[in-house]
């Protein structure tokens, strides 16, 4: 881990090169850019907004439920394209993998730190609509904390994915398919609330029910977990992260060789 | 120069594990498991040991297979070793597939950056190279477009340019006299020499064995993954020929006859009496046929011919042509003819012997295309050929 880290920091130009590259790619250099991005969770919060009203899924007169919706969404966004974007960080790169021996963590770290700035715009765009939703905040105090953990666990399963993808190239339609268990099993479009009392502790197990929860307990003084499930959320996040560096760490070696 | 080696390889060994077919995915990864069918083992290196000073030029050379790109790879530290050391002390550049890894929706300036940074240099170290870069590969107009506009040439030109200002300690190139037009070829080769001649450490890799001969203090030869032989250019570059040639002969070799005159075997010889398969041009070789008689054979006829790989005769004579009569021959015996030099250009030749009736009815022995003669020079001619000549002008 501590090698990782020195690698890195060794690295920055390289890392700030390729970062600088991927979103020059995705914004296709126009300002406009980070507007198309913005397109698919606009959508997806669309789709959701009008099946919940016309399925009776909400009353109306519930103000919480579109702030929370919008919340979840863009929190889920940020996992989702990174997921997405670290199946091809290796492999995508196999000319750069196979020619020299930079530490190849810069790869996952690189589309990380893109979706990181992707994320952050959409964090913007996401306060400002909270406030004119008249949403009040609180704690903001714990908000590196927060945005640390939902990091971690971005760069934690991206550098799995990652891996994953050099040794099995059929990663993709797993990953869809995870995709789109994780995005259900998560309170996105409900409440951890809704979550039947049996199982809500074990709701916690998945290091995004905490974030996700944290975030609208921040960002729209929305019902609190109890800390302790909240706490083992983040443990399970950072857990993530560790797992993914041991087995990134480990085979990064071996990607040149099957590349 | 300093004392240290540049690269120092110890005992090392690269084994691959070979999967049958195809791109890897978990469900062919599964099924395998389930069927109990692993992958194979190869070898691409065993026990490879060597170590290259800094500031030497060293070519590996190899049929391919041999384990030659395995070992760039090796030093350029995108692969480990299975077992083994390896230590490079400097930053490597490596022409290796020029021009892969730019990506298309970057300018060639974008690119550069992305190179230099990749291999572990500064930004503001690229900045300075930048001029230096875009002179050498020729495409000032072009730089600031993304490279997905530019020709296959102008692609090559930037990574070949990128690869050598950015000024590496350590440089490995594979194959790379294999692309660009012939202009851009003799610049590059230029560009190599001055490299060597400020006392950079180069890694050559090539098919070319003229080239490669000309420009290496020392040649490693690989075979199959393992060290053939490693030392003087001329040498190992002979020895690879002859190796190589007798591989190629093997499918050409042709025998028949009748038998009761048989040649036993054929050694090639220098004037001083020297066993050798390889001459340099120009020195005169000696063929001694040895032979046994089943009976007393009357006025036989030795004969011998010259043909290239592809089996083309160059040159053909026997002891009736030179009007050297044998009355007769019986058990067992020599006869030996000398070359007075092969005007022939570098290369390996496959010789052939013969021994026949007088009349040319009867062929006691054939031997085709069997044996191999390589033929070193530093010359250069195209042809098969090589004859001394000089210009002047005027005259």
């Amino acid at each position: 881990m501590t090698g990782l880290i020195r690698d890195v920091a060794r690295r920055r130009e390289l890392l700030l090169i390729l970062v600088g590259r991927n979103l020059k790619i995705r914004y296709k250099n126009s300002v406009l850019g980070f507007f198309w991005t913005l397109l698919s969770p606009l959508f997806l919060i669309a789709v959701y907004a009008v099946f919940a009203r016309v399925l009776r899924f909400y009353r109306a007169g519930d103000t919480l439920f579109m702030p929370r919706l919008v919340t979840g969404i863009i929190v889920w966004q940020f996992v989702a394209m990174c997921l997405n974007d670290s199946l091809r960080a290796v492999l995508g790169n196999a000319d750069l993998v196979k020619k020299s021996a930079f530490p190849r963590i810069v790869l996952p770290l690189a589309t990380l730190t893109a979706n990181l700035v992707n994320f952050a715009l959409s964090g913007v765009v996401l306060v400002a609509y909270l406030q004119i939703a008249r949403m009040p905040v609180q704690g903001l105090a714990w908000l590196p904390l927060v945005l640390a953990t939902h990091v971690a666990l971005c760069l934690g399963a991206g550098l799995i994915v990652a891996c994953a993808n050099v040794f099995f190239r059929d990663t993709e339609h797993i990953v869809g398919i995870a995709l789109l268990a994780w995005f259900f099993l998560t309170p996105i479009i409900y409440t951890f609330d809704y979550v039947p009392a049996g199982f809500r502790d074990l709701a916690f197990i998945n290091p995004l029910t905490g974030i996700v929860t944290a975030y609208r307990w921040m960002l729209m003084s929305d019902v609190a977990a109890d800390a302790r499930l909240i706490a083992a959320s983040f443990i399970m996040a950072w857990t993530v992260l560790a797992a993914g560096a041991a087995v990134f760490q480990k085979l990064q070696m071996r990607f040149a060789e099957e590349l | 120069m300093t004392d240290a080696p540049a690269i120092e390889l110890k005992d090392v060994s690269k084994r691959f594990r070979v999967r049958q077919g195809g791109a890897p995915t978990l469900k062919s990864a599964a099924l395998s498991w389930l069927k109990g069918r692993g992958r194979k083992d190869f070898w691409a290196l065993r026990d490879v040991a060597f170590s290259v000073r800094s500031g030497e030029t060293l070519g590996i050379i190899g049929s391919n297979g041999a384990g030659k790109s395995t070992l760039l790879s090796l030093v350029a530290g995108t692969m480990a070793p299975t077992r083994g050391a390896i230590a490079a002390r400097g930053t490597i550049a490596s022409l290796l597939e020029l021009g892969t890894g730019f990506h298309p929706d970057l300018t060639g300036r974008e690119n550069v950056f992305l190179y230099g940074a990749v291999i572990g240099l500064t930004r503001r170290r690229m900045r300075e190279r930048m001029e230096a870069i875009i002179d050498f590969a020729g495409i000032r107009e072009f730089i600031d477009e993304p490279v997905k506009h530019y020709s296959s040439g102008m692609y090559v030109r930037l990574g070949f340019a990128v690869a050598v200002e950015v000024d590496p300690d350590i440089l490995l190139v594979d194959e790379v006299l294999a692309v660009g037009d012939v202009s851009f070829q003799r610049r590059c080769l230029a560009k190599m020499d001055e490299f060597r001649r400020r006392g950079k450490t180069m890694l050559v890799v090539s098919h070319d064995l003229h080239t490669i001969r000309r420009m290496s203090d020392r040649i490693l030869l690989l075979d199959g993954g393992s060290v053939r032989g490693l030392g003087d250019p001329g040498e190992v570059v002979g020895r690879y020929r002859a190796a190589k040639g007798l591989q190629a002969a093997e499918g050409m070799r042709r025998e028949w006859g009748t038998g009761e005159l048989r040649i036993t075997g054929v050694r090639f010889m220098t004037s001083d009496g020297r066993e050798a398969s390889s001459v340099p041009w120009g020195e005169a070789v000696l063929a001694r046929i040895a032979y046994r008689a089943e009976r007393p054979i009357a006025e036989p006829v030795f004969g011998f011919g010259i043909a290239d790989m592809e089996g083309r005769v160059l040159f053909a004579s026997n002891t009736q042509m030179a009007g050297f009569d044998i009355p007769r021959v019986e058990g067992e015996g020599r006869v030996t003819v000398r070359i007075d030099g092969l005007a022939l250009a570098a290369g390996s030749y496959l010789f052939s012997v013969s021994a026949h009736s007088a009349d040319h009815t009867t062929s006691y022995h054939r031997l085709d295309n069997a044996f191999v003669l390589s033929v070193e020079s530093d010359m250069r001619a195209d042809g098969c050929c090589w004859f001394p000549c000089r210009w002047q002008m005027g005259g």
